[in-house]
C-alpha cells in the first residue's frame, strides 16, 4: 500500500473513530432533550406534537424543587471539601517526600477505584450503626462525606498533575528574596497552581452534581435529583424524566461554557501586551 | 521537579494528610472492616442476628448460582474492557495527531456527557433503543421492518451501556500517556523506512502502553460494581454481582450475604490492581535494566 | 584594612557520604567582584548554596557582614542571589517581579514603586515594561529584571549563580559588560559562579579556581593567567601548550632542558616557577598560544621551537596554527590578516622570549 492510501485510509479511520464516539456519547443526551418536548403524555416515538408543558409541569413540582436544592447543596459542600483535601492531598502526593508516603497513596486513591455501588454499600453499612450510637438517620451529612470520599481523589488528580509542571526553582527565588514558607505559599505556590484547583473545583461540583450511586446509598429519605429520577422511573416513564433532564444538564453547561470563556481570556491578556511600546 | 522530603514532625505535611486521612480512616477503612466483620453473621426472620459462623461464606462458595454471576460478572467486565481499551487507540491517537485544533473542545464535549448523570443517560438509552423507540422509529421511516433493533433487555444492552459509561475514562488515560510521546520518535521511524502502520506498531503503542494498561485496569475495576446498566438497559434478566448485593441489601434484606458478596468483589478487584502494580513495577525494572 | 564581607573559614560539605567541599577558606572584600571557576562537579555551586543558605556547612565557619551565619535561613541573610534559570515569577508583572522582596518586607507602596523606578533605570530597562509579564520580554531583558529583582534591597553582598550560560556569544558579551558596569556603578560585593574562566577574567577582581572540592588558587585574572599554580590551572583556559621539561636549582634561579625548545640561555626566575615544583624533578613548561610568533628567514629570538604547520584556523582577529614537532602539537596565535602568514605544510621557525615562560609541577 502506498504512503498516501495509508494516509487516507488513516485518515478515514481516525476522523471517523472521534466523530463516531462523539454520536454514540450524545445520543441519549439528544433523545432526551428531543422527547423533553413533546406534546404527548407518553413518551412514544414519532413525536406529534411539540410543546414545553412537561417543563412547565416539572417547574410546578414541589419535590422537584426540594430536590434541585439538596443537590446543589450537596454539590457546594463537596466540592469545598473535595478540593480542600484535594489541594493538601496534592503536596502531599507529588511535592513531599516522606515515610510511608506510598501507603498514603494507595489510601487516598483506592475509593476512586472502588465501585460506586459497593462503596456506598460499605458506608451505609458504617453510617447505620453510627445513626444507631448517636441517634441520627442517613441524610445530607452522609451523602456529603460520601462524595467528599468518593471525589477527593479526582481533585488530587487534576491538581497533582497541575503541579507536575511547577518549577521549584520560584521557590528558592522567593525564599531568597525574604519570604517565609506561609509567603512561599501565598504569593507564589498557590497562585500558580490556582487554574488546577479551579479545574478539580468544577471537576468535583459536576461530578457531585451528577452522582448517583453514592447518593443513592447515602441520602436515606433526602431527596436529592438522582434519586427524585430513579424512583420516578421506576414507578412510570413520563416526558417530565426528559425534561428533568435537559435542565440539568444546564448548570454543567453553563459552567464548562464560563471555564472555558475564562482560560481563553487569561490566555488573550498573556500575550496582548506584546504589540505595545 | 525536586521533592521536598519531609518528616512527620512538620507542619505543613500534617496539615495536608491528617484531615484527609482522618476522613479515610473514619469513613472507609473502618466500614471496610465492619463488612468484612458483617459478613461471618447471620439473619433470622429478615433481622440481623450477632453469631459469629461462617454460613454465609460457605453458601457463596459452594452455591452454584453465585458462581455463575460471579463469573458472568467477570466475563462481562472483560469484554467491556477489551473494547474500552481497543476503541479509546484511534480516538486518543486522532485528538492527538488530526484534530489537535479542537482537542479542547472536544474534550469539553465529552467530559460533559461524562458528567451528566447516570440514570438519566440510561434512561435515555431506553428510549433510543426500545422496541417502538427512536432508532427503530427512524429505521422504519426509511424501510426497514418494524422492532428491527431488538437489543434493548440483553446483555448487549448492558455491555452497550457500560462501555458508554467507561469508555472516557480509557480515553482519558491513553490520551495522557500518548501525548508525552516524543514526536521525533515516530519521524525517526519513518524516515528509516517504517510505513505509518509499522511505525505506529513498533513506536508509538509500545510507549503508550503504560496508559493504555492503566485505562484498562481502572475500567475493569470499575466495571465489577456496575448495576445501574443491567438492571435498567439488560432488564434485569442476568443480573451481575453488584445487582445482587443491592438486592440483599434491599429487598432480601440478607445483610451478611451482601457483606460478603461484596468482600469477594473487592478482592478480586484489589487482586488485579495488585498484579497489575507488580508488572508495571517489573517492566520499569526491566526498562531501566536494558 | 577594613574586615572582609564574607569570611569562609575551613568549609566542609558532605552529601551522605559524597564528599563536595574540603576546607574552604577564602575572603572577600567588600566591593569585590570574585569569580567561582571549575570544571562540573568542583563544588562551586554548593559553595554558593552554602553562602546563600539553601544547603548548610557540614563543618567550619561563615561570616557574612559582620554576623555569624551558623542556622540562618536563606530569607534572613544579608544575600541575594540570581538564579541560573532566572525564576523570575510568570505570575506576576515586572514591576511586580522587581518589588517583590520589598513588597515582603512589608514596605510602603510609595516605596516600592521609587525602588522600582530607580531599578529600571539602572538597568536600562524601558518604563513601558512595567506592567508587561516575564515571558514578553527578551534573554537579555529578562536577566535584566532578575539583576534588578536581587538588587533593589541593595544587599552588601549579590551571588549569581552561571546566570548567563544560556545565553548565545553575542548577547552573552552584551551582558558581560553590562554586568561589570553595574558592579563599578553599585559598589556591592558579586560572587559569581562560572564555568567559563574568559567569562571570569573579564568580570572578576579577583578568581578563586576549584576542583574536587578543593580551592587550587585564588588570584588576580592576570596571576591566574601568567602565574597558574598548577598544570590544571595552566590547562583550564583554552588551549596552553605544555612542553616536559627538566627543572634543575642554580643559585638564586633554574635551569631547565627542554627536548623541542632551544634556548641560547635555558634559565628560569624564582618567580617564573610555580610554588609545587621540586628541583631535580620533572616539570611542565607552559606557553601561551599568542605568546608564540613565526620567525622570518635569520630572525632570531630567545628560544626557538622548529616544526611543520599541520592545520591552521582562522577566527577573523586571530588565526590559530597547529604545529607538529616530533610527536608533539603546538598550538600558536597570531593576529589575524588577510594573507596567510604560513601554509598548510610549511616549515616554520616559532620564536618565543624566555620571560614568557612559566614551569608547574607535571
Amino acid at each position: 500500500m502506498t504512503d498516501q492510501m495509508e494516509k487516507r485510509l488513516a485518515d478515514i479511520v481516525l476522523y471517523g473513530s472521534v466523530i463516531a464516539v462523539l454520536i454514540f456519547f450524545y445520543i441519549p443526551i439528544a433523545t432526551l432533550i428531543l422527547f423533553s418536548f413533546t406534546q404527548s403524555r407518553f413518551l412514544s416515538w414519532p413525536i406529534s406534537e411539540f410543546s414545553t408543558r412537561w417543563y412547565g409541569e416539572l417547574l410546578a413540582d414541589r419535590d422537584f424543587w426540594s430536590s434541585l436544592g439538596n443537590s446543589a447543596l450537596l454539590a457546594v459542600l463537596a466540592t469545598l471539601f473535595a478540593t480542600l483535601l484535594g489541594i493538601g492531598g496534592a503536596f502531599a502526593w507529588s511535592r513531599y517526600k516522606f515515610r510511608f508516603q506510598w501507603s498514603f497513596r494507595i489510601l487516598t486513591f483506592a475509593p476512586l477505584l472502588f465501585p460506586q455501588l459497593l462503596l456506598g454499600v460499605v458506608m451505609l453499612l458504617w453510617f447505620s450503626v453510627l445513626a444507631g450510637w448517636l441517634n441520627l438517620s442517613p441524610g445530607l451529612w452522609s451523602a456529603v462525606i460520601g462524595h467528599v470520599i468518593y471525589i477527593t481523589p479526582f481533585c488530587i488528580v487534576i491538581i497533582s498533575v497541575q503541579m507536575q509542571g511547577y518549577d521549584d526553582t520560584l521557590d528558592y527565588a522567593a525564599e531568597d528574596a525574604g519570604a517565609t514558607r506561609w509567603q512561599i505559599l501565598r504569593e507564589i505556590t498557590l497562585p500558580l497552581i490556582l487554574p488546577g484547583i479551579f479545574s478539580a473545583a468544577i471537576f468535583a461540583f459536576l461530578l457531585s452534581w451528577g452522582n448517583f450511586y453514592i447518593t443513592y446509598s447515602l441520602s436515606g429519605s433526602t431527596r436529592t435529583l438522582p434519586t427524585f429520577v430513579f424512583s420516578g422511573i421506576a414507578v412510570g416513564s413520563s416526558p417530565i424524566y426528559p425534561a428533568l433532564a435537559t435542565l440539568t444538564f444546564l448548570p454543567a453547561l453553563v459552567l464548562i461554557f464560563a471555564v472555558g470563556r475564562l482560560r481563553k481570556r487569561a490566555a488573550r491578556r498573556r500575550l496582548s501586551k506584546v504589540a505595545e511600546g | 521537579m525536586a521533592e521536598m522530603q519531609k518528616s512527620w514532625r512538620d507542619g505543613a505535611l500534617r496539615l495536608s494528610t491528617l484531615p484527609l486521612l482522618l476522613l479515610m480512616g473514619l469513613f472507609f477503612v473502618i466500614p471496610l472492616i465492619m463488612t468484612a466483620l458483617l459478613s461471618f453473621q447471620g439473619t433470622q426472620y429478615y433481622r440481623l442476628v450477632w453469631t459469629w459462623d461462617t454460613n454465609v461464606w460457605t453458601d457463596v462458595f459452594s452455591q452454584i448460582h453465585y458462581w455463575k454471576i460471579m463469573w458472568r460478572t467477570l466475563t462481562m467486565a472483560l469484554v467491556c474492557t477489551l473494547l474500552c481499551t481497543v476503541l479509546a487507540i484511534p480516538i486518543a491517537y486522532a485528538m492527538l495527531h488530526r484534530l489537535s485544533r479542537w482537542s479542547d473542545q472536544i474534550t469539553l464535549l465529552m467530559v460533559f456527557a461524562f458528567l451528566t448523570d447516570a440514570v438519566l443517560k440510561t434512561f435515555g438509552w431506553v428510549l433510543f433503543l426500545d422496541r417502538s423507540g427512536v432508532l427503530n422509529g427512524t429505521l422504519e421511516a426509511i424501510g426497514f421492518p418494524p422492532a428491527a433493533v431488538n437489543v434493548l433487555f440483553s446483555p448487549n444492552a448492558t455491555m452497550i451501556g457500560m462501555v458508554y459509561n467507561l469508555l472516557p475514562y480509557t480515553i482519558f488515560t491513553t490520551a495522557l500517556s500518548m501525548a508525552r510521546i516524543d514526536r521525533d520518535l515516530v519521524l525517526a521511524a519513518r524516515d528509516a523506512g517504517a510505513t505509518r502502520l509499522r511505525a505506529f506498531h513498533e513506536v508509538t503503542l509500545p510507549l503508550a502502553k503504560p496508559g493504555i494498561w492503566a485505562g484498562a485496569v481502572l475500567v475493569f475495576v470499575l466495571s465489577l460494581g456496575v448495576f445501574l446498566e443491567p438492571k435498567v438497559m439488560g432488564g434485569g434478566t442476568s443480573p451481575l454481582a453488584a445487582e445482587l448485593i443491592r438486592q440483599s441489601f434491599e429487598t432480601r434484606v440478607n445483610w451478611p450475604l451482601g457483606a460478603a458478596l461484596t468482600l469477594v468483589l473487592i478482592v478480586i478487584g484489589a487482586a488485579v490492581l495488585a498484579m497489575a502494580g507488580v508488572l508495571a513495577f517489573w517492566q520499569a525494572r526491566r526498562g531501566s535494566n536494558d | 584594612m577594613a574586615s572582609p564581607i564574607i569570611q569562609a573559614t575551613g568549609i566542609e560539605k558532605y552529601y551522605d557520604t559524597y564528599r563536595a567541599l574540603t576546607n574552604i577558606s577564602l575572603s572577600v572584600a567588600n566591593g569585590e567582584f570574585l569569580a567561582l571557576v571549575g570544571p562540573s562537579g568542583c563544588g562551586k555551586t554548593s559553595l554558593l548554596k552554602i553562602l546563600a543558605g539553601f544547603e548548610d556547612l557540614s563543618g567550619g565557619s561563615l561570616v557574612i557582614d559582620g554576623q555569624d551565619m551558623a542556622g540562618m535561613p536563606a530569607s534572613a541573610r544579608p544575600t541575594r542571589m540570581v538564579f541560573q534559570k532566572l525564576a523570575l515569577f510568570p505570575h506576576k508583572t515586572v514591576a511586580q517581579n522587581i518589588g517583590f522582596p520589598l513588597h515582603l518586607a512589608k514596605r510602603p507602596k510609595r516605596e516600592i514603586d521609587t525602588a522600582v523606578r530607580r531599578m529600571l533605570e539602572l538597568m536600562h530597562l524601558k518604563e513601558s515594561y512595567l506592567n508587561r509579564y516575564p515571558h514578553e520580554l527578551s534573554g537579555g531583558e529578562q536577566q535584566r529584571v532578575a539583576l534588578a529583582r536581587s538588587m533593589v534591597s541593595q544587599p552588601p553582598v549579590l551571588l549569581l549563580d552561571e546566570p548567563m550560560s544560556a545565553l548565545d556569544a553575542k548577547l552573552k558579551k552584551s551582558l558581560q559588560a553590562e554586568l561589570k558596569h553595574l558592579h563599578r556603578h553599585v559598589g556591592t560585593s558579586f560572587v559569581h559562579v562560572t564555568h567559563d574562566l574568559e567569562e571570569a577574567m573579564m568580570l572578576a577582581d579577583r578568581i578563586c579556581v576549584m576542583r574536587a572540592g578543593e580551592i587550587v588558587q585564588i588570584g588576580e585574572p592576570s596571576e591566574i593567567y601568567y602565574r597558574p599554580a598548577d598544570a590544571f590551572v595552566a590547562g583550564f583556559i583554552g588551549d596552553t601548550n605544555l612542553l616536559p621539561a627538566k627543572i634543575m636549582q642554580v643559585g638564586e634561579g633554574f635551569e631547565f632542558s627542554c627536548d623541542i625548545l632551544k634556548c641560547s640561555s635555558p634559565r628560569l626566575d624564582a618567580e617564573q616557577v610555580a610554588a609545587g615544583v621540586a628541583a631535580g624533578a620533572d616539570a611542565l613548561l607552559m606557553i601561551r598560544p599568542e605568546m608564540l610568533r613565526l620567525l622570518a628567514l635569520g630572525e632570531t629570538a630567545d628560544c626557538t621551537l622548529a616544526g611543520t604547520v599541520r592545520e591552521y584556523f582562522i577566527r577573523g582577529a586571530s588565526i590559530q596554527y597547529r604545529i607538529s614537532i616530533d610527536d608533539t602539537e603546538i598550538v600558536m596565535d597570531v593576529p589575524g590578516t588577510s594573507v596567510l602568514p604560513a601554509q598548510q605544510g610549511d616549515a616554520v621557525q616559532l620564536g618565543l622570549s624566555l620571560s614568557d615562560l612559566f614551569a608547574v609541577e607535571a
